[in-house]
């Protein structure tokens, strides 16, 4: 573990912050008024100071001391957050095809065109052989999780549902869909198993939706979607994912004034994935997206404040709590490792094994396969240490940026895929700082919680506090 | 409901047994604030699909 505060390595007291074994804290613009942000990225720790008290508080401040006396818990925290995870969750796509040709979708469009469904028979094999495999690794009392995935899941809609009534008792279930088939008695069937729910959509119009997300045949899904979100009001565990492209930069403020009024309890405004070419042709610029972005979350915390009702944008939660409380993530791309092939993995319609959904498309990443290989050798496989390997610390500039562990680099596909290897730089690191560097604005200025989940950090949840430093 | 402003944040007292304890005055901006909590590490999630709740899992 690099950067760990100790005595012990070295003959220096650690008493001096960026000297000998002392804390390495690096400061950073906010963008506030009256605080910058100090940083120690080997354990994840930070402190926002007020800009006259920078002075005293590098030189001879409480602060050191405390951070002295928990730097190695820290470091050993974050530690085994990167690098001692075991797989509690696997992506299960039942189907190659789609009935959508969406511009930046990561599936080649052959597959999603005329690709094979896993039958019934196959897909409720695959979960018992999952089901063994996560009984080996789960703790005590948690179940493993699967979520389907696509492609389109609700494409083998009668292969999906008949596997979650088998194993109803054995996982948590997820599914992730286009919408196009979720119809009233599909909503009555999971909502009833209290399978979570998730769609997209990406404009609050169908012209802007229509940018990116058609059939096959040009047809536009917008309405259906909204008929589908329209239904789900009321059902707690779902949520809306909206990719911003260049297409829609423009109306991420009226999205969230849709997806509010549409009672969306959790939604994601992600940043297009840029792993295949198709997606590259409506990748907006990092300075762009990041100032609509900062637009929609603005207009969300005006939502809740006229309302009282909030609603989480979560990959942006996400990079709270990386900051907040580095184990309390629910999203696992924004740390590095990412959380492909180690907190979870993803499984094909043929069996293949891959360390993400984002690779499925990638034949090179097939770590194995799930009927005829050992999962536990699969996750040891070059495909998959290729991905597991990939550190922030050993990526140029990441492995000197002071937020890197807030961040991670993400995502290694597109890094493979669109800059060039593993050892480069993820996409949209601009648009990272300024997501980080609003996020703490946001704490400086007492905000934070108000873009989390209500009771995300109710200590009867298993959340504690290990470090609470305020001084006047 | 919606949190108001730093106030709050500045009233709250130091925890961490190594960390160094202060209660902050209502009117000023606190100079320095460092917080972190922790819990068991599930975090599944990834940009496709979002982990609605914690607590499902159990």
């Amino acid at each position: 573990m690099s950067g760990v505060v100790s005595t012990a390595r070295a003959p220096s007291a650690g008493r001096y912050a960026n000297l000998g074994c002392g804390a390495s804290l690096i400061p950073f613009d906010i963008g506030h008024a009256d605080y910058v942000a100090l940083s120690d990225p080997a354990s994840a720790f930070w402190a926002l100071v007020r800009k006259d008290k920078l002075a005293d508080t590098l030189t001879d401040s409480a602060l050191m001391a405390g951070y002295r006396a928990k730097a190695d818990d820290f470091a050993r925290e974050l530690h085994a957050l990167r690098f001692e995870l075991k797989p509690s969750a696997v992506y299960v796509n039942p189907t190659e095809r789609c009935n959508l040709n969406c511009t930046y979708c990561y599936i080649p469009e052959g597959m999603r065109r005329s690709g094979q469904h896993m039958s019934t028979d196959r897909l409720v094999e695959a979960l018992g052989r999952l089901k063994s495999y996560f009984s080996t690794v789960m703790p005590e009392g948690r179940k493993p999780r699967v979520i389907f995935h696509g492609a389109e899941p609700l494409m083998n809609q009668a292969a999906l549902f008949s596997a979650i009534d088998t194993f109803k008792d054995e996982y948590v279930f997820g599914v992730q869909t286009n919408a196009t088939l979720l119809d009233e008695e599909a909503i009555e069937f999971l909502s009833a198993r209290n399978v979570s729910i998730g769609l997209s959509l990406d404009g609050p119009l169908a012209e802007t939706t229509d940018a990116t997300r058609l059939t096959f045949g040009g047809k536009s899904v917008h309405d259906k979607v909204l008929r589908a979100m329209e239904s789900l009001r009321g059902y707690s565990a779902w949520s809306v994912i909206a990719t911003c492209t260049e297409k829609n930069l423009d109306q991420l403020v009226p999205l969230v004034d849709l997806f509010h009024a549409h009672e969306v309890p959790t939604c994601m405004l992600n940043a297009v994935r840029c792993t295949l070419p198709g997606a590259r042709t409506v990748r907006p610029d990092d300075e762009a997206l990041a100032h609509a972005f900062i637009a929609a979350l603005e207009r969300t915390h005006a939502l809740y404040r006229e309302t009282g009702r909030k609603m989480v944008v979560a990959n942006f939660a996400n990079i709270l709590l990386a900051i907040l409380a580095p184990t309390a993530r629910r999203l696992m791309c924004d740390i590095s490792p990412c959380g492909g092939g180690r907190a979870f993995f993803a499984l094909a319609p043929d069996g293949g094994l891959f360390p993400c959904s984002e690779f499925i498309g990638l034949d090179a990443f097939r770590g194995g396969n799930l009927f005829t290989d050992r999962i536990e050798d699969v996750l040891e496989s070059e495909a998959f240490r290729t991905v597991t390997g990939r550190d922030v610390d050993r990526i140029d500039p990441c492995k000197g940026c002071a937020i890197r562990h807030f961040c991670g680099s993400p995502c290694p596909a597109e890094a493979h895929e669109m800059n060039g290897g593993m050892d480069r730089v993820g996409a949209f690191c601009g648009f990272y700082e300024e997501q980080t560097r609003y996020a703490f604005r946001l704490i400086a200025d007492g905000k934070a919680n108000d873009f989390l989940w209500d009771g995300w950090d109710a200590e009867d949840g298993g959340v504690e506090t290990s470090f609470d430093f305020v001084l006047p | 409901m919606p949190s108001t402003d730093i106030k709050q944040q500045a009233a709250k007292i130091a925890v961490s047994g190594a960390a160094t304890t202060a209660v902050c005055g209502a009117e000023a901006k606190p100079a320095i604030i460092a917080t972190r909590k922790r819990c068991e590490a599930e975090g599944v999630g990834l940009s496709h699909y979002v982990l609605m709740d914690r607590k499902a899992v159990r």
